[in-house]
């Protein structure tokens, strides 16, 4: 597209906002955002989609700048400008009714799985806006049927590319496109049901952006985005102002991947932050190499992790837009695990592993500056409980399906002050994926969850705990099934600060005929039949403080919940609890208790 | 003369509507009495019988029937005030409760406190036994755990127990055997099972409406009795109907059976008022009140359900009518952030202190001070001159705002009222177009007091044309109790598909719901002349996992394997409606069948929109400054007592037309006529 329409906003000498219409169409466009999910949501097929909401929509300018999103999974949209730039230099003939998909992590998508659609909005002719949505789609036609391939060492092992292609003409599928796609992806209805839903999505937000264009006319939109983005730019300034001066460091390593990483992958990260000038700079350039498999991060989910990490202690109101994180200036370099990969170096699991330790990292920076800043390490995990199964469903005439389970989360990391989420999922996630009803899994899947509940005393103990994680066991209930998993946090669980307790690690287990139970490891795959059983716990949040310091009343709280046990109460936190069969209920034993803190300050 | 009434408990007062044998209609108002909500009950009756010139007594002699809107077991789930109870469920499963279906939370905000469960795990008892989606029993029901948690809880004083199994929708035989043993065991205590109260699919939704009815169970049948009771002691013993969450009313003894139904049933009668204003057609119902702005919605006359609702953390996990609410009120305060944008709640000053111009203490500038500093409210017009407001101190809290934002203290003003407005427009964009509904063919129909003065910029926004405050706005809840019907769902799961459909098996849980549902009216005392059925399946493509609710027409002969295509096209149909796509191909599931079961009320109310042919300017007799933001200034403009109007009456904006307990703001470019019922008709752009 031609220079003049892409620059919109900064340049133009568009005339002055009237005060009332930046919270006026900065609602509005909330609520377009809002509108492309529902329906995303509620048209598709995959219940990675559907159920668990692995899908994020945004919108930017046309020329590429973030707009708005809502609340959606955070490294689906904190980078999520990325997307679009390469279609403007592939394309000189973009014109209404087109729209792209990219999925290749070479042309600034996250990773294979994640297919982004992105449709361009016109006004009068002109070009204003990009309606995106990002789904995790159930099978991307890779070589095994998962979306996660920890050995992919270079993108010829991986599922179908589509670097920024046509997809639709005039507001038509192009039918060889949808072929090629049919033609490779596993269930093939099921992703084209999902595809539609995305249409459906960027569309409606394209229509609605034009009514809102038809309401106030283009002039004014065009000086509401550039406000907007002054705006958010004005409040991260505002935030970043309240930061001390200073530099910090953190290391954290993700778990041995055995033929990919043997000895793990160390994640190093500096955080600057300078108040004077408003700016926080992440450098993440201090990393290894690319590994030959698919743990390498696109440059898409490096710039959205290092973004993450610091918006989750900053302001959780501030306008996520282009305005707030260009402040945040970012270090990656090219050919490293941790940063930039070189083609064609695999990243199928780019969204998820060494993303989670990344934003760790940078979080984990903020706690060193000292009081009530920064918060525990998220949990690390992908463990069974976030399953790729497949099969073929003897109970429907052997109908074949694949898809990603979300059966169980990790825990948050606790902040000051307040105790970690429960089945946040790991730090790429945000707290924003649902978690699969027992019944709507095995109603659709011949499928038995045995079990699923808080594992007790697995969050890392604290004045404030990290959450538990989420633990279950399941199993054919008839014919085989195919397991696909990428965990981490089964050596090195998430950490807690300020000195609190580590999480418990994440696990993955199988039950054999004879009941004995063995081991899996961290990665792996494995096909079970319905007298056999896999099991798995996915890791805790770290805490956050002295664990001695915790108030009484929440230890018991927390021995209520079945989430710390009266042992722990009693040896982590020095608090004495009794049960009260006489009102089915836990209470404090104030008396033990201040003689078993004073025993612990008397130690100290 | 006889006598019908409509009580209406609302937060701070309880409203009492009395309509006479002429069809006149009165409101009577007396102080809500929290912890014993049927003093104030009767205070309103006492309080009508004295408008009426009678002794209570006397008066409730000549009353044929009392309808109610309560608030108590609302008030109880928000406070927290709900019946001990206890929980059996799977074992292995037992933090359905905790984990729910992961909590929403704002993506970038980790300083919150993860909720307990609605029953703390002490109280929650696991016991082996299993079914499969199928209904297959592969483990059999552990009888002796059983029996040992309900001992356990007798023993502790629990008030209620709830039994929610999976997939007891497929089998039900776990849940109705641990109901004989708890009888066997406690027979007094009340017992909600989850595939009776709520058969859908979903364990957490069906659990947390079985936990919530059992501990509802205890409050609402106490409240109940005492309210009989102090009806009885009055010498009244005519028929009393209570509201419920569906938009109809129910015995009392109804109610008590299934408590759930009378959770935020009052704000449900507003869409039924709407349903007889405006029959037909799509509505968006908008009501304002000191705190909150509340939005539900009719599409082609329905009303529209959501099975989504929420109570604080958790969901009711029942259908009931879509009733939205954000934080924009009279109280909302206005501030500017750290990035220099203006905010309008959802921080309220609320009753107390209430705006500055309450002259209660209030110190924040609110959408009242900035309405009254615009001229859109007269300092002694509020509430028909009954309440008088302190028009400095609107401009004495605005003033920093307006110096801060580097412009006049009206268009500060006039930048709150805008930005407030805005608030309400996004929530109902939300609600309307999720629905299916387009507000462009939709009107507005006003309930609330501070509604009518924002409405028509709302309307304009939104792109609708028309807009009715109807004469009852500011009570237009119990305006709708007084009319609604009895009504009650009936509801089956039984999964069919398009490839696979069995007419004969549908049509018998249809008909089965269909007797049950007769049962119910016929026990209600309702003529069969007067009895309704809607139906309705739940429905999706396969492999989506969120239906949408499709209504349907059923003969008496049932439906024949040629009824499939009609009911695949109407999912269709809704589906493109909804999410503006459609899949011809694709195989459709129908997962739910309900029957909607209508004991219409005799009570009819007129249809809003009848204009007299001739209509005429009405006569502008006083007027004052108000300011216009196209004008950048105040300029007077006509102020019209609605006393002083009659039907067929037309006034071109900007105008104001003050009422007792509502002011209304007609814009430039807009106009409003009063109808035969005077009704306000606006008509925007």
């Amino acid at each position: 597209m031609t220079e003049a329409a892409g620059n919109m906003g900064r340049e133009t000498d568009a005339p002055e906002l009237e005060a009332h219409l930046l919270p006026v169409l900065s609602a509005r466009l909330s609520a377009i955002v809002r509108e492309m999910n529902a329906t995303l949501m509620k048209c598709s097929r995959s219940s990675v989609i559907k159920n668990s909401k692995d899908f994020s929509c945004g919108l930017l300018t046309y020329d590429h700048r973030l707009l708005s999103v809502e609340d959606c999974i955070p490294i689906h949209i904190a980078a999520l400008e990325h997307a679009t730039k390469p279609i403007t230099e592939f394309f000189d003939d973009i014109r209404p009714g087109d729209a792209f998909m990219n999925n290749c992590p070479y042309t600034g998508n996250s990773h294979h799985a994640d297919m982004t659609l992105c449709v361009p909005v016109f006004v009068d002719g002109e070009p204003l806006f990009w309606t995106l949505s990002r789904a995790h789609h159930a099978d991307i036609g890779a070589p095994i049927p998962t979306t996660y391939l920890t050995e992919a060492a270079t993108i010829y092992e991986e599922g179908v590319h589509l670097p920024c292609v046509q997809i639709q003409q005039d507001y038509r599928d192009r039918n060889d496109i949808i072929r090629m796609c049919r033609t490779k992806i596993r269930v093939a209805d099921l992703w084209y049901g999902d595809y539609l839903a995305q249409v459906g999505a960027c569309r409606t937000g394209e229509r609605r952006l034009q009514e809102l264009a038809d309401r106030y006319g283009k002039d004014v939109l065009k000086a509401f985005i550039r406000k907007w983005i002054d705006y958010g730019d004005r409040m991260m300034e505002a935030e970043i102002r309240k930061l001390p001066a200073g530099r910090w460091r953190f290391e954290t390593r993700h778990d041995p991947v055995p033929g990919v990483a043997d000895d793990g992958i160390p994640v190093n990260v500096e955080v600057e932050i300078d108040p004077v000038a408003a700016t926080i700079t992440v450098d993440a350039t201090d990393n290894v190499d690319c590994v030959p498999g698919g743990l390498n991060l696109t440059e898409a989910t490096a710039t959205a992790a290092c973004r993450i990490g610091v918006f989750y202690n900053l302001n959780p109101d501030l306008p996520h837009n282009q305005g707030s994180a260009d402040r945040i200036q970012i270090r990656l370099r090219e050919n490293c695990a941790v940063g930039i990969p070189r083609y064609p170096v695999g990243t199928s699991v780019a969204t998820t592993n060494l993303t989670s330790r990344l934003i760790t990292a940078v979080a984990s920076c903020f706690a060193q500056i000292g009081e009530k800043n920064g918060m525990g390490e998220f949990a690390y995990s992908q463990a069974l409980g976030e399953a790729v199964i497949s099969g073929q469903d003897p109970t429907r005439d052997g109908l074949p399906y694949v898809n990603q389970v979300f059966i169980g989360y990790g825990g948050g990391g606790a902040s000051h002050g307040f105790d970690g989420w429960l089945a946040s999922g790991a730090a790429c996630d945000g707290g924003q994926m649902q978690i699969d009803s027992i019944e709507i899994t095995e109603g659709m899947y011949p499928v038995l969850i045995e079990q699923r509940g808080c594992a007790e005393d697995s969050g890392g103990p604290g004045q404030w705990d990290g959450a538990p994680g989420i633990e279950g066991t399941f199993r054919p209930l008839a014919g085989e099934m195919t397991v696909y998993w990428g965990s981490d946090g089964d050596v090195t669980p998430a950490k807690g600060v300020a000195g609190a307790g580590a999480a418990a690690t994440s696990g993955n287990w199988m039950r054999e005929q004879n009941g004995a139970e063995r081991v899996l490891p961290a990665f792996g795959d494995t096909t079970i039949s319905s007298d056999q059983a896999v099991r798995f716990r996915a890791c805790g949040g770290g805490g956050y403080g002295a664990p001695s310091e915790r108030d009484p009343d929440s230890v018991v709280r927390s021995v209520r919940r079945g989430w710390v046990s009266p042992s722990r109460a009693q040896d982590v936190h020095c608090v004495a609890v009794e049960w009260d069969a006489s009102a089915l209920d836990w209470t404090l034993n104030e008396t033990e208790t201040q003689r078993l803190r004073e025993k612990a300050g008397d130690a100290r | 003369m006889t006598y019908k009434i409509c009580i209406d408990i609302g937060g701070t007062f309880t409203d009492c509507l009395v309509e006479d044998s002429q069809g006149a209609r009165h409101i009577f108002k007396a102080p809500t009495t929290p912890g014993v909500f049927q003093n104030g009950f009767m205070n309103a009756i006492g309080k009508a019988a004295e408008g009426f010139g009678f002794e209570i007594g006397a008066f409730l002699d000549q009353v044929d029937r009392i309808v109610h809107g309560s608030t108590v077991s609302t008030n109880a789930l928000v406070e927290g005030k709900v019946a001990k109870t206890g929980y059996l469920c799977n074992a292995g499963h037992l933090d359905v409760l905790t984990i729910r279906e992961a909590l929403p939370k704002p993506v970038f905000e980790w300083r919150l406190d993860y909720p307990d469960p609605y029953v703390p795990r002490s109280r929650t008892f696991g016991v082996a036994g299993r079914m499969t989606a199928t209904g297959d029993e592969i483990e059999p029901l552990d009888e002796a755990a059983v029996a040992d948690a309900v001992t356990a809880m007798k023993a502790a004083d629990v008030e209620a127990i709830a039994v929610s199994y999976l997939w007891s929708i497929a089998n039900p035989a776990h849940e109705l055997r641990t109901r004989e043993i708890i009888r066997e065991i406690w027979p007094e205590v009340p017992v909600t099972l989850g595939h009776e109260l709520n058969p859908i699919g979903r364990e957490y939704r069906r659990t947390i409406a079985a936990v919530t009815d059992a501990s509802l169970q205890p409050i609402v049948s106490r409240y109940v009795s005492a309210l009989t009771g102090a009806l009885k002691d009055a010498g009244w013993d005519g028929e009393l109907l209570l509201a419920n969450c569906v938009g109809g009313m129910m015995p009392p003894e109804d109610l008590i059976r299934q408590p759930i139904y009378s959770v935020m049933s009052g704000p449900t009668l507003a869409p039924v008022a709407a349903q007889q204003l405006m029959p037909g057609q799509s509505v968006i119902v908008a009501d304002m009140g000191g705190t909150t702005f509340d939005v539900s919605a009719l599409r082609d006359g329905a009303l529209v359900v959501s099975p989504e609702a929420r109570i604080g953390h958790d969901m009711l996990g029942i259908s009931k009518i879509d009733v939205r609410s954000v934080g924009a009120g009279g109280g909302s305060i206005a501030r500017l952030d750290a990035g220099g944008m203006l905010r309008v709640g959802p921080e309220s000053a609320s009753a107390v202190p209430g705006p500055a111009c309450y002259m209660r203490g209030g110190t924040k500038p609110t959408i009242t001070d900035a309405n009254l500093v615009m001229g859109l409210l007269d300092p002694d017009q509020f509430l028909g001159g009954t309440m008088p407001l302190d028009k400095e101190a609107a401009i004495a809290v605005l003033t920093p705002l307006a110096e801060e934002m580097g412009v006049s203290l009206e268009e500060a003003a006039h930048a709150i009222y805008t930005t407030s407005n805005n608030a309400m427009v996004g929530l109902i964009n939300d609600m309307t177009v999720k629905e299916g509904i387009d507000p462009r063919d939709s009107s507005i129909v006003v309930g609330g007091g501070a509604t009518a003065l924002h409405i028509a910029e709302i309307a304009r926004e939104l792109g609708i044309r028309e807009v009715l405050i109807p004469r009852f706005a500011a009570g237009l809840s119990a305006f709708g109790g007084l009319i609604s019907d009895i009504r009650r769902e009936e509801t089956a799961t039984l999964m069919q598909s398009s490839e696979a459909f069995d007419a004969d098996r549908v049509t018998e849980a249809l008909m089965s719901l269909q007797a049950q549902g007769k049962a119910f009216l016929d026990a209600a005392g309702v003529a069969e002349k007067q009895h309704r059925f809607e139906f309705i399946f739940l429905g999706r493509y396969r492999y989506q996992s969120w239906e949408i609710e499709v209504p349907f027409t059923l003969t008496d002969a049932g439906l024949t394997e040629a009824d499939l295509e009609r009911l695949v096209k109407a999912f269709h149909d809704m589906h493109e409606r909804i999410y503006s796509v459609r899949m011809d191909e694709d195989v459709v599931e129908f997962t739910t069948w309900k029957v909607r079961v209508t004991g219409e009320c005799a009570e009819k109310i007129a249809p809003a929109g009848k204009v007299p042919s001739e209509t005429k300017e009405a006569t502008v007799r006083q007027k004052r400054p108000l300011y216009l933001y196209s004008a950048g200034a105040k300029v007077e403009c006509p102020v019209h007592m609605g006393g002083d109007l009659i039907a067929g009456d037309m006034i071109e904006g900007p105008a104001l037309i003050e009422e007792p307990t509502t002011t209304i703001y007609v814009p430039e470019g807009v106009s409003i006529t009063l109808d035969t019922e005077s009704n306000y008709l606006m008509r925007v752009g």
